[in-house]
C-alpha cells in the first residue's frame, strides 16, 4: 500500500518526473507520427498499385503479346477463384499535343471489362458536374446571355464519365484527308502539358485537355517481333476525360484507347497468315493481347486465384502451339515487388532510426531516476529503518517508472493521433500563415499526406515506450534497493 | 529503581560481544570492542557517550539496521542477525521503533501519513482496506497525544523541530514496538523543546514502554532508569 501512496506523492510533487514523462511523450509521439505517415504512404501505394493492375496479371513480358487471351478469360471466369478478367494491349508511342510530342504508355482497354477488374470508372477524374460548377462559378452573379444559356445546355449534354467509359468519340468530325475518323482517348491527368495543379494540389477544369485533338503514333510489331511492313501508324483521337490513379508515374505517362482500335492499328487482330514471301497461306493468325488482368473472387486471395489461372495457362499452352511458353502468371505483389519492397524497407529503416532516437527517452528516464534516487537516499534509509523491504523499495521506483511510462506514452499517443489525423489541415494552416508547405502536392505522388493510424503498430509503440521507461528506472531502482540503510540514513 | 530490580525482569534484548569497525581515511576505526548489553522489559536505558564514540552504531546494531563484525543481538532468544531478510524487515517494522536526531520524516507526506506509513509497510495491501480505519484512528490518537491534533495535514516543512520530533515519536510508536530506540532525540532541539520531548519519553516509560536512548547529554540521560557510558568501544555502568 505504501508503494502506491509514495508513487502518487512523488508523481505530484516533483518536476523531474514531469520532464521524464515529457521525454517519453515526445519520443512516443515522434515514432507514432513517423510510422503512421510511412505506413500510410505504403498503404496508399499498395492500394493504388493494386487498383491499377488487378489481383493477378498474365503477360508475356513482350510487346508482341500472346494469343488465346479470350480462351483464357472465358476459362478463368468460369473458375470460382476469379470474379472478372479483361484483356489489355500495352504499347508505347508518341502523343502529339498541339505540336508538343511526348512518349507515352498506351493501354488498349475495354472500359466496362476493365471497370469490373479495377476501379477504372472511379479513376476518371472529371464529371459532368465539374464543367457545370466551373461555368456557374465564373458566371456567378451575372445575367446569362442567350448564347451562354445555350452553351450551358451543351455542357449538360457532356457526360464526361460516360465518354470515358465508352471511349467513343461523341464529336462529329470529318476524317482528315487520307486519315481515319477521330476516336476517343482518356489520358493520364499529368500527360497534358496544359494540366496544372494549384497549391492545394487540385486540378482546374479550365486547364483540362477535354475536347482537344491529339495524334498518337504507334509502331506495329508482328508476332515474330519484327516491325510491320506498314510502318508507324497514327491515330487521330479526341480527349474525352482524364485519368487519375494517384500514382504520378501512371498519371504522367499513360493514355487509354479502345482495345479493338489499338489491336487493329498494331496489327494484333486476327489476320491472314502470310508466308516468308508475303503470300497469304489461307490460315488466320489468332488475335493477340499483351496482358490479361484478373480480379480474385471474394473470399479468395490473389495467390489462390493466380494458382488456378496458372493451371489454365498451362492447359492452353499444351493445347495451342501458337501460345508462347513464356507467358507468366503473377500476383500484383509479385508484379510490383521492387517498388513495394523499396518503400517497405524505407519504412523499416526510418522506424529503426527513430526507435534508436527513442533510446534518448530511456537514457533520459534513467538519468532522471538516478537523480531522484540520489535525492531520495535518506528517505530510502528511513523507509528501510521502519521495515520496508528491498523489494518494496525497488517496487516504489519501478512503479514510479511505470507510471511515468504510462502517463508519457498515453499522452504521446493522444498527441500523435491528434497530429496525424490533422496533418493536412495543419499543413494548410502552416501554408496560410507562414507560406511554408511541408508536403508539396505538386511534387509528390499523392495529393494528401497519409493520415491513418494503425492500431496494432500504435499499441506496440506504446508498450515499448512503457517498457523503455521501466528499463530506464530499473538500474536506479536496484541501486535504491541495495543501499545499506545506515549508509542511506547518513547520506548528506 | 535499582540495577538489581531490573536484573530480575524478563530480558527484551541482549547484545553479546559486539564488535564493529569502519575504515575511514585509510585507517581502521574500531568503534565497538566487545559490547555486552542487556535491556530488560519496561526498562528505560540511556547510553551516554561523546560524539563519535559509537553510540549510534550500537543503536543501529540493536535495531537491525547494520551488521556487526562480530557478536550477536538476541531478541526473544533469537539472534536477529540470523534472521532472513524478510524477517529482519518485520523485526524493524514490528518489534523496534526508531527515533532519530534529525527526525527523518518523509517530506512529501503529511504528519498523519508519516505516522501511518510504518503501519502501511507492515500491512499487506489486500488487508489494508479492512484495517485502514482503525489504523488511521490510532495514528490520529498518537498525534493527538503528542499535542499535534491540529497538525495532522501539515507537511514536515510546516512543522517546528519539536513538532517534527513528536511526529517521529508517534511514527515509532505506531506499530506498538517492543523497544523504542532513540538516537540523540533532543540533539537538534532547544532546551525547552528538549524538556518536552524528554517528558514524552518519561511518560511512555511510565506506561511500560521499553526504551533505549543514546545521548551525549548527561541531563537527558538522567531521566533513564539506568545509564551506561560508551568509552573506547566498551560500555561501563555509570548510574542507577
Amino acid at each position: 500500500m505504501y508503494k502506491l501512496v509514495l508513487i502518487s506523492k512523488y508523481l505530484r510533487r516533483k518536476l523531474a518526473p514531469m520532464f521524464a514523462a515529457f521525454a517519453v511523450l515526445l519520443c512516443t509521439m515522434m515514432v507514432i507520427i513517423v510510422i503512421s505517415v510511412m505506413g500510410g504512404f505504403l498503404d496508399v501505394l499498395r492500394s493504388s498499385v493494386r487498383e491499377i493492375t488487378g489481383d493477378v496479371v498474365v503477360d508475356a513480358g513482350s510487346y508482341t503479346g500472346f494469343t488465346r487471351y479470350q480462351e483464357l478469360i472465358d476459362a478463368a471466369e468460369a473458375l470460382p477463384e476469379v470474379e472478372a478478367a479483361t484483356p489489355i494491349i500495352r504499347s508505347y508511342g508518341l502523343i502529339n499535343f498541339d505540336g508538343q510530342v511526348m512518349t507515352v504508355a498506351i493501354e488498349g482497354i475495354r472500359p466496362e471489362g476493365l471497370d469490373r477488374v479495377v476501379s477504372y470508372r472511379d479513376s476518371l477524374h472529371w464529371e459532368k458536374q465539374d464543367l457545370l460548377d466551373d461555368f456557374d462559378r465564373r458566371r456567378e452573379g451575372k445575367a446569362l446571355e442567350d448564347w451562354e444559356v445555350e452553351y450551358r445546355q451543351r455542357l449538360e449534354g457532356m457526360d464526361l464519365e460516360a465518354w470515358g467509359m465508352s471511349l467513343e468519340n461523341p464529336y462529329v468530325r470529318e476524317a482528315p484527308a487520307g486519315g481515319t475518323p477521330h476516336g476517343g482517348v482518356v489520358i493520364g491527368i499529368e500527360v497534358s502539358p496544359y494540366s496544372m495543379r494549384d497549391t492545394q494540389g487540385r486540378y482546374n477544369i479550365i486547364d483540362a485537355a477535354i475536347g482537344r485533338d491529339v495524334a498518337l503514333t504507334v509502331v506495329p510489331v508482328t508476332d515474330r517481333g519484327m516491325v510491320s511492313m506498314s510502318g508507324p501508324q497514327t491515330l487521330q483521337l479526341t480527349v474525352l476525360n482524364e485519368y487519375k490513379s494517384g500514382l504520378y508515374e501512371v498519371d504522367a505517362n499513360t493514355v487509354f484507347v479502345p482495345f479493338d482500335l489499338l489491336q487493329q492499328r498494331l496489327e494484333m487482330d486476327a489476320a491472314q497468315k502470310v508466308d516468308d514471301f508475303g503470300e497469304p497461306t489461307g490460315e488466320l493468325t489468332p488475335p493477340r493481347a499483351t496482358q490479361v488482368i484478373f480480379k480474385a473472387a471474394p473470399g479468395y486471395s490473389a495467390d489462390q486465384a493466380a494458382l488456378a489461372i496458372d493451371a489454365i495457362v498451362q492447359d492452353l499452352q499444351r493445347e495451342y502451339q501458337d501460345m508462347p511458353p513464356w507467358v507468366r502468371v503473377r500476383t500484383w505483389q509479385q508484379r510490383h515487388q521492387q517498388i513495394l519492397n523499396a518503400v517497405e524497407n524505407e519504412k523499416g529503416l526510418v522506424t529503426f532510426l527513430f526507435a534508436f532516437i527513442g533510446l534518448v527517452a530511456v537514457v533520459f528516464v534513467a538519468v532522471t531516476f538516478w537523480l531522484i534516487v540520489v535525492s531520495k537516499t535518506r528517505d530510502i534509509g528511513v523507509l528501510r529503518a521502519i521495515g520496508a523491504s528491498r523489494a518494496g523499495i525497488m517496487g516504489v521506483f519501478l512503479g514510479y517508472g511505470l507510471a511515468i511510462g504510462i502517463v508519457g506514452s498515453l499522452l504521446g499517443l493522444l498527441g500523435a493521433v491528434a497530429i496525424v489525423t490533422n496533418l493536412n489541415p495543419i499543413q494548410e494552416w502552416l501554408y496560410a500563415w507562414f507560406g511554408w508547405r511541408m508536403w508539396n502536392p505538386q511534387t509528390y505522388y499523392f495529393d494528401r499526406i497519409p493520415d491513418t493510424v494503425n492500431p496494432t503498430e500504435v499499441t506496440v509503440i506504446v508498450l515499448c515506450a512503457i517498457l523503455a521507461s521501466l528499463l530506464g528506472a530499473l538500474i536506479p531502482a536496484i541501486r535504491a534497493a541495495w543501499q545499506r540503510p545506515v549508509d542511506a540514513l547518513r547520506y548528506e | 529503581m535499582t540495577d538489581s530490580n531490573i536484573e530480575h525482569r524478563t530480558s527484551k534484548m541482549q547484545a553479546s560481544g559486539l564488535h564493529k569497525h569502519y575504515r575511514l581515511g585509510g585507517q581502521d576505526l574500531h568503534v565497538l570492542r566487545g559490547v555486552d548489553l542487556h535491556v530488560a522489559d519496561r526498562e528505560f536505558l540511556a547510553i551516554l557517550g561523546r560524539s563519535g564514540s559509537g553510540k549510534s552504531t550500537l543503536l543501529h546494531l540493536l535495531g537491525g539496521l547494520d551488521r556487526p563484525d562480530q557478536g550477536s543481538v538476541a531478541f526473544n532468544g533469537d539472534d536477529v542477525f540470523r534472521y532472513s531478510g524478510g524477517r529482519l524487515d518485520r523485526y524493524r517494522n514490528r518489534h523496534v521503533g526508531f527515533v532519530f536526531q534529525f527526525y527523518h520524516l518523509l517530506p512529501e507526506l503529511s504528519a498523519l501519513e508519516n505516522v501511518l506509513i510504518s503501519a502501511m509497510i507492515g500491512t499487506p495491501t489486500l488487508v489494508w482496506p479492512g484495517q485502514k480505519r482503525d489504523l488511521r484512528e490510532r495514528a490520529t490518537n498518537l498525534l493527538d497525544r503528542m499535542g499535534l491534533k491540529d497538525r495532522l495535514r501539515h507537511k514536515p516543512a510546516k512543522l517546528s523541530g519539536g513538532e517534527r520530533q513528536r511526529v517521529a515519536i508517534a511514527r515509532a510508536l505506531m506499530n506498538e514496538p517492543d523497544v523504542l530506540l532513540a538516537d540523540e532525540p533532543t540533539g537538534n532541539l532547544d532546551a525547552d523543546t528538549s524538556a518536552s520531548i524528554i517528558e514524552v519519553f518519561r511518560q511512555l516509560h511510565a506506561e511500560g514502554q521499553t526504551l533505549v536512548m543514546v545521548t551525549h547529554d548527561q541531563s537527558v540521560a538522567d531521566v533513564a532508569d539506568r545509564t551506561l557510558t560508551l568509552t573506547r568501544g566498551r560500555l561501563e555502568s555509570t548510574s542507577s
